[in-house]
């Protein structure tokens, strides 16, 4: 199926090949299988994620739901069930055994008291205090096991004003409280309103990322408080806020309104720091256009037929490409240039350039803006292993996106997508507690389990 | 207030931090190499940045329309922090020698080159697995080492992995061109994973002695946080299309204009929440809606427009600032959308010591973002910013590799190591007195 030219280096391509091809992960053993995780997290993406990236690398982990399930079963795009799971937690509740627990009845905590004496970690995303209030917030339960890592992951954080507020994490919201909302998207043109130009506002990113980036950097923090636990034996608390989190990814906007009262607004798909850099119009669709150095913006220009025209040759210094003026007078020059050719043809161009152009092998970064449909479709992800679907026992062959890195010793993987409700409500509480049918029976009837 | 980050900021510098005791070399460039290992100097992590003398790093190059501080790129400030510099020329095999003599003593070395790239400078990975079989290396770059992509050597961006993924695609309003972020989300997300990826190999390292190799790619990493799109192309048979601001999985949940012209984001799905708004709006019968009886049925899209545009009129009668208190006050979520002057401004963030003034012996005192982690035992810190080119080599090479002042001369002469070009971004600030944040000599 190999049917580009092979790389003068194809011996070290096949080679890490041979060591960390997905295909292979299951001979392999596991970073995190002597870990045990307890998520209690409730409508929160950002903990079932984090507990995903735990699972994945092989914990133990241990989903709590109230019984009749959490609300994050419910999200999907129209509504669409799958078994009464709803396609986002398809993705979510990857490896993780599913029980129920009601934590607001007495008898529900005390069970819930036993798991926490046996885990390494509990992640956990209701609104601060909740948890205290209870009587199971981190106070109490590393009194139980003093190497607990609990890990709470709000809207607003555990200490400060805003903590003080009843609510919970939702992405649209922290995405919006980061800053990083409203300096992304389509500026208004002159005399035009947002009545005008509706889809010119702050825009967030469509995938939940401000739940992602807040349970990634959770996960991050649990596995360096777990290397802490092994020097000290300490375990500790751990808190954050999804919108914090995420604003860390914004870069310099901060210290630019620190230092010259500057407010970062809206630049639509160009970037305030970087030129050659942005979304540019093709025949057929766009592109991304890339060439941080000057000689790959030279290659651009070259690419596209006006390197005499536009004076390339004279151009010693990229510095002045960057102003907010030239910018906008480049793209003018340039949106025309790129619609004569598609998306294809102008990606090929700047592959060709790399071989045989004025400036090779430096060539520009020409990638196609496709849909996600493409993306899943592209045979080269496919060879990578990125959409190969999951066989769960339960809901089927459900295509996922798989593990986000590969290695050679312990690469992450999925083995099931999900399980339904209280699923795993006997396996796990005779393992952990010694409950047979009988005790699950008498809980049930009482509404705990 | 959770008792146990009772005076948290207070009692930060009171504490170590969580990776203490572990070095990390980098050789990387840009924004995803990086970022990562400044994740890791901030949880305490000693993080040794290697730059090519005597320009080092591009990113010292790159300003925001026409503004530098102090003469240094500010992205590069915000994403380097807390880290010693070295210059050393790896195109030289003395440069090389240097370098797997740290690695020998190092517990984690990244880099974000090309496929192949550090093999022709005989620092790839069986390299400096025979100097340190322990050693956890990661490549992180556009397309990963195998594959179509990859071997053709094809170039990559954090805008080339939103466009490719499909995550601009879903990230813009339906009708209108694919938009990119603000920010540079592929390249800082993918540097953030590749810290779990590094710390999860750790773990096993500890188990078993086993370093291991890791790569990643940014656009293969991204599309793990488009969730949903996958399984819904592959049950639908059809294409996922984006929504604006609206959440399409989430109902109510999207960002609304109020009357002071500034932005609100809401989101109220669960039933309490719902109601709540509903309550808030002065509409509390809508709750009795059919369209909108529960969450599953509000999701339909029909419904979901009737609701929002319901919430869309409603907002505009209220200021930004309203809606929040609303918010507060009935229990659902809701946020003025917030911009670089509450980055600045907003108290909470000061409070959490999120937001502080760095105080930096280079570049003096100036505003960053902390670690968004809080740690009660081992709180993570930001401690100083950047170095001109070089600054740290008489340091390192004397602390870690016991090089004695005449033995650093001698590299100097040859060119394996060297000092800042003269040259904005690689040199000192121009205020700077010689001395301050020197380490070894001054």
């Amino acid at each position: 199926m190999v049917d580009y030219t092979r790389a003068k280096w194809a011996d070290w391509a096949d080679h890490v090949k041979s060591l960390d091809d997905p295909a292979k992960n299951f001979e392999k053993p596991e970073a995190l299988d002597d870990l045990v995780v307890i998520d209690v997290s409730s409508r929160s993406m950002a903990g079932c994620y984090c507990s995903s990236l735990l699972a994945e690398l092989g914990a133990e982990t241990i989903r709590i739901e109230p019984p009749g399930g959490d609300l994050v079963r419910t999200y999907s795009p129209d509504g669409i069930m799958n078994k009464d799971t709803g396609l986002a937690y398809l993705q979510e509740g990857r490896n993780k055994y599913h029980v129920t627990l009601d934590l607001e009845k007495e008898e529900g905590r005390e069970i819930f008291k036993s798991l926490v004496g046996q885990a390494d970690i509990v992640i956990e995303t209701y609104p601060a205090g909740q948890m205290d209030e209870w009587g199971i917030g981190y106070e109490e339960l590393s009194k139980l096991n003093p190497r607990l890592i609990f890990t709470s992951i709000t809207a607003h954080g555990q200490f400060g004003s805003d903590s003080k507020r009843k609510q919970f994490d939702y992405d649209n919201v922290a995405q919006a409280r980061s800053s990083i909302q409203y300096q992304t998207g389509e500026f208004l043109t002159e005399e035009k309103t947002y009545d005008d130009m509706p889809w010119a506002v702050p825009t967030k990113a469509g995938p939940w990322i401000a739940w992602c980036v807040g349970g990634a950097f959770a996960a991050t923090g649990i596995l360096a408080a777990v290397h802490y636990r092994e020097l000290t034996g300490e375990g500790q608390a751990i808190d954050v806020a999804s919108a914090e989190a995420y604003e860390r990814l914004n870069d310099y906007a901060l210290h630019w309104y620190g230092d010259q009262g500057h407010v970062t607004e809206r630049f639509g798909s160009l970037d305030t720091a970087l030129w050659l850099y942005g979304f540019f119009p093709t025949k057929d669709g766009g592109v991304f256009l890339g060439g941080l150095r000057l000689e790959m913006w030279k290659a651009f220009v070259d690419i596209i037929g006006k390197y005499d025209e536009w004076g390339a040759e004279e151009w010693d210094t990229l510095a002045p490409f960057m102003k907010e003026d030239w910018q906008f007078k480049y793209q003018a020059m340039i949106n025309p240039e790129t619609s004569k050719y598609t998306s294809q043809e102008l990606s090929q161009k700047a592959i060709d350039y790399a071989k045989s152009g004025r400036f090779a092998p430096i060539t520009t970064v020409v990638a196609e803006i496709v849909p996600p449909w493409q993306t899943m479709h592209d045979k080269n992800w496919i060879e990578r292993g990125m959409f190969t679907p999951v066989q769960d026992p339960v809901y089927g062959s459900v295509v996922c996106a798989q593990a986000q890195w590969k290695a050679t010793e312990t690469p992450p993987r999925t083995k099931w997508v999900c399980r339904p409700v209280g699923y795993d409500n006997g396996y796990v509480y005779l393992n952990y507690l010694g409950y047979g049918p009988v005790k699950l029976g008498e809980l049930e009837e009482k509404g705990i389990i | 207030m959770s008792e146990v980050f009772k005076d948290y900021v207070k009692n930060k510098f009171s504490k170590p931090g969580p990776l203490k005791g572990l070095r990390v070399l980098e050789l990387v460039t840009l924004l995803f190499g990086p970022s990562g290992p400044s994740f890791l100097a901030e949880m305490g992590a000693e993080v040794i940045k290697i730059e090519l003398p005597p320009a080092g790093d591009v990113t010292r190059s790159l300003k925001p329309f026409d503004w530098f501080y102090k003469e240094q790129g500010p992205m590069f400030m915000h994403i380097n922090p807390n880290k010693y510099y070295m210059a050393l020329d790896l195109h030289i095999d003395m440069g090389q020698d240097i370098f797997k003599e740290l690695v020998a003593k190092a517990d984690i070395v990244e880099f974000n080159l090309r496929p192949a790239v550090t093999n022709r400078w005989n620092i790839g990975y069986e390299d400096l697995k025979k100097v340190n079989p322990g050693i956890i290396y990661i490549e992180k770059n556009g397309f990963g080492q195998w594959g179509q992509y990859a071997e053709e050597d094809r170039p990559s961006n954090d805008g080339a992995a939103q466009a490719l993924s499909g995550y601009a695609w879903m990230s813009s309003f339906p009708g209108q061109p694919p938009l990119k972020q603000g920010i540079w989300i592929c390249d800082y997300f993918g540097g953030l994973m590749g810290e779990t990826a590094v710390l999860a190999a750790l773990h096993h390292r500890k188990k078993t002695g086993k370093g291991q190799y890791i790569e990643m790619s940014q656009s293969e990493n991204i599309m793990r946080a488009m969730q949903w799109v996958w399984p819904y192309q592959q049950m639908t048979g059809k294409g996922a299309e984006p929504a604006g601001n609206r959440d399409q999985c989430i109902c109510p949940a999207d960002t609304f204009l109020c009357s002071d012209n500034q932005f609100s984001a809401i989101a109220a799905p669960a039933p309490d929440e719902f109601k709540g708004l509903c309550k808030a709006m002065g509409k509390p019968e809508l709750t009795d809606d059919p369209r909108f009886k529960d969450h599953k049925t509000r999701l339909k899209e029909e419904n979901a427009l009737a609701i929002l545009k319901i919430i869309a009129d409603w907002a505009r009668t209220k200021t930004a600032d309203e809606v929040e208190e609303l918010g507060i006050k009935n229990g659902f979520a809701a946020s003025r959308v917030h911009t670089g002057k509450d980055m600045f401004e907003y108290p909470n963030r000061r409070e959490r010591d999120f937001v502080k003034e760095i105080d930096d012996p280079l570049y003096g005192k100036y505003p960053e973002h902390c670690f968004p982690v809080m740690m009660s035992k081992t709180p993570p810190k930001i401690k100083w910013t950047v170095r001109p080119v070089g600054f740290d080599n008489e340091y390192i090479l004397t602390k870690i590799l016991g090089r004695s002042q005449t033995q650093i001369n001698e590299l100097y002469t040859h060119g394996v190591i060297g000092k800042w070009k003269d040259m904005q971004g690689r040199r000192p600030p121009s205020d700077w007195d010689g001395k301050h944040g020197a380490i070894l000599r001054r």
